[in-house]
């Protein structure tokens, strides 16, 4: 690749204080290219935009200038930090005819990767993660919105995942805009852009946010996309104008409850069928809910709200195949569940009460601050303890305590102990346990 | 416990090359340069393919001479791929080579269900057999009526007629020059005239490669899994084109003085 900016260039840019040294090019694609730089001894990324680009969106560097007064909503978010031109020195150095501009923003760490290698069946990575990463995306979404800003264009190529963990990075934060105000050119992606924008009947903005992002959130539950049923395989070559039919003029959600005329196919869409049948309800219903009826009428769009609430309510009752091992999400109320994928009956599990709902006793579940106080944000980032196998004895559970102060447990031999900070114990043992946010109980 | 094993279902992206082997391209090391362009941009290929999981990248080689023949015949995907040199030699057979390809984008061997194929044609001469008669077969072809056709003249002999007629009508033909549409079909961004949809012209190495580079990159991506959509594009082609790859001013050209 050629760079525009020569690498190893120290650079004097205003807009910062300290010179800017390129280090090394990181990539490039149709906007622009990405270097690591330094910075008073900092590494950050620096985006560079190419000329065509630019003429293009004409309110780019207003609305840049704008998404860095507002700072980032969360910390999901690889913000923009600084917008940089080039000073008198650096004129001579860039590779371009017309100069442009640029931001600095923070360096993606190591660990995240694109969220198409999940969908490419590329990633070693648990269920429990997928949730938890539909989870983060809806929350960065509910902060943007909060804040009146609206994305416009995400999609998997602007998404990155940490399979360890399910935490997310969203990139190319540059569409940005103030909602409503339609400050901007770009109109969002086929197959992840609502189908009033595609079809030119309205702007984008929060609503079609949240068209996109519970498209994203299908992709990473199902490795599928929501539209592509039977209606796609009489379409022979997939291009604009069949993607227009698809996802534009005849969209059909592959589960529609009522019209079944685009279910997957049993072969080529076996990854729809196969995951599907995980989900709990409530999830499903809000897929229904933003592909059916808010196909057409974007009010009717599950909220990103709505996403976490039915997101987090899934890692609650996420309990273990005792017969295969596999991550199952029965409801509580449903008296004979069935494993999604052996068939095997799933024994009634043990459910630790918390003030404010239950967690299934199954290792990796966690209990957060929201479990206790119903007044607090749905947050998934500041567990207060967390249900561990036994690292000898793999079928014992413990709960270890990961918060700061020490909770007073009391077990069914009627004695008293106290947990400290990182400290577990054995579940089997426990009847209740009694922390400064509230009491953990164990069924009799 | 992982995620089921299951993924997103993906169509084929066939990308051809049909490469000029006409003892002309011995000057000047031009085979040398297009060898290197090819091998040189297979990472980047194989890059863009995997970020695609809709998309099955599988690559095919033709080369024309006194005769055409696959140089890579069964199509290989991108990752798998180790490309062998080209040689040239001969004249000039085209319109044979477009017959070729005609053969190979009938259904079958094609796919009932595939992404647009992309056809990429690198000539620095003229034909010297049926041009017409070998593009008719081809375009007789749905599947090439919906490919994607690029076009690369390397130096100023190539006969950039022949090569237009093979990418077809410029939709923003009629356009006084110099406004020529630019990604997308939207307004004119390449004062200087270039466009997606006109014969590429690669003056030396660096721009081949350059070119090379955005076809099977750029060009795929496009092709295989949509990108942005900006306000104010005009009628959606086939296949949207990204843009071209920047003219960018390089003082220290490390790949060679070579002008064609
Ligand atoms: N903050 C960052 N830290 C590390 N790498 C980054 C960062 N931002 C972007 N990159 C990398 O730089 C490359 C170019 O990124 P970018 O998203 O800007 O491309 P683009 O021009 O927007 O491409 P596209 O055509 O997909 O819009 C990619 O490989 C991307 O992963
Ligand atoms: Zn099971």
């Amino acid at each position: 690749m050629t760079w525009i900016l020569p690498e190893g260039a120290s650079l004097d840019l205003e807009g910062i204080s300290s010179p800017l040294q390129v280090l090394r090019g990181l990539g490039g694609g149709s906007q622009g290219q990405v270097f690591e730089v330094e910075v008073a001894g900092e590494r950050l990324a620096l985006k560079w935009y190419l000329p065509a680009c630019i003429a293009r969106d004409p309110h780019l560097k207003r609305r840049l200038g704008e998404s860095i007064r507002a700072t980032a909503p969360s910390e999901a978010f690889l913000w923009p930090l600084a917008l940089v031109t080039p000073g008198p020195d650096a004129l001579p150095l860039l590779r371009l005819t017309e100069p442009g501009f640029g931001y600095l923003m923070e360096l993606r760490p190591a660990g995240f990767v694109g969220a198409h290698e999940h969908v490419g069946g590329h990633l070693a990575i648990g269920l429990l993660q997928v949730l938890r990463a539909g989870f983060f995306l809806a929350e960065a979404f509910h902060a943007l919105h909060l804040k009146g800003l609206c994305y416009k264009d995400i999609s998997l190529g602007n998404l990155f995942l940490e399979p360890s963990s399910g935490r997310i990075l969203i990139c190319d934060n540059d569409n940005v805009d103030v909602d409503g105000r339609d400050l901007g050119s770009v109109l969002g992606t086929p197959g992840f852009m609502a189908p009033e924008i595609l079809m030119g009947r309205a702007r984008p903005g929060a609503n079609s946010d949240l068209f996109s992002l519970a498209v994203l959130i299908f992709r990473l539950l199902t490795r599928h996309d929501p539209l592509r049923g039977r209606r796609e395989l009489a379409i022979r070559c997939l291009d604009e104008p069949a993607r227009r039919r698809l996802y534009g003029e005849a969209p059909l959600f592959i589960f529609d409850p009522i019209d079944a005329s685009n279910r997957p196919d049993p072969i080529e869409h076996a990854a729809a069928l196969i995951t599907w049948p995980i989900y709990p309800e409530p999830i499903k219903l809000l897929f229904e809910q933003t592909f059916c009826a808010g196909l057409q009428a974007p009010q009717r769009r599950a909220l990103t709200g709505q996403w976490m609430a039915a997101l987090a309510a899934a890692l609650d009752q996420r309990q273990l195949c005792g017969s295969c091992g596999q991550e199952t999400f029965p409801a509580p109320s449903d008296p004979a569940p069935l494993c999604w994928s052996c068939g095997c009956p799933l024994a009634p599990p043990t459910r630790l009460r918390l003030p404010h709902g239950q967690v299934t006793a199954a290792a990796g579940n966690e209990l957060h601050p929201h479990h206790f106080d119903r007044l607090l944000n749905l947050r998934l980032d500041q567990p207060l303890a967390r249900v561990e196998a036994h690292p000898s004895a793999g079928d014992l559970l413990g709960l270890r305590n990961l918060s700061d102060q020490a909770w007073r447990a009391e077990l069914r031999s009627g004695q008293q102990l106290v947990l400290k900070p990182g400290q577990a114990c054995n579940l089997a043992s426990l009847v209740r346990l009694i922390t400064p946010a509230g009491a953990v109980e164990l069924p009799c | 416990m992982p995620f089921p094993n299951v993924r997103l279902a993906n169509r084929p992206l066939h990308f051809i090359y049909i490469c000029d082997c006409s003892g002309s391209m011995e000057a000047q090391g031009k085979i040398q340069a297009l060898n290197q362009a090819i091998r040189q941009s297979l990472p980047g290929m194989a890059e863009v393919a995997r970020q695609n999981p809709e998309a099955r990248v599988l690559v095919r080689a033709v080369g024309f001479a006194d005769r055409a023949a696959w140089h890579l015949e069964q199509p290989t995907e991108v990752q798998q791929l180790q490309w062998l040199d080209l040689q040239a030699g001969g004249i000039t057979a085209m319109g044979e080579a477009l017959e070729l390809v005609a053969a190979a984008l009938q259904s079958p061997p094609m796919e009932e269900r595939a992404l647009p194929p992309v056809l990429v044609l690198i000539s620095d001469g003229q034909p010297t057999d049926d041009f017409d008669a070998g593009l008719a077969a081809l375009m007789r072809q749905p599947w090439a009526q919906k490919a994607v056709r690029l076009a690369i003249a390397m130096g100023h002999d190539a006969d950039t007629e022949v090569l237009q007629q093979f990418i077809g009508n410029d939709p923003g033909g009629g356009l006084p020059a110099g406004e020529i549409p630019g990604a997308s079909g939207q307004r004119p961004l390449h004062r200087s005239g270039r466009s997606p949809r006109r014969p590429l012209q690669a003056s030396n190495a660096t721009s081949l490669a350059q070119y090379i580079q955005w076809a099977s990159t750029a060009v795929v991506g496009a092709a295989s899994m949509p990108a942005s959509r900006m306000a104010g594009s005009g009628p959606q082609a086939n296949i949207p084109l990204p843009d071209l790859p920047p003219t960018l001013m390089d003082p220290t050209d490390d790949v060679g003085p070579l002008v064609w």
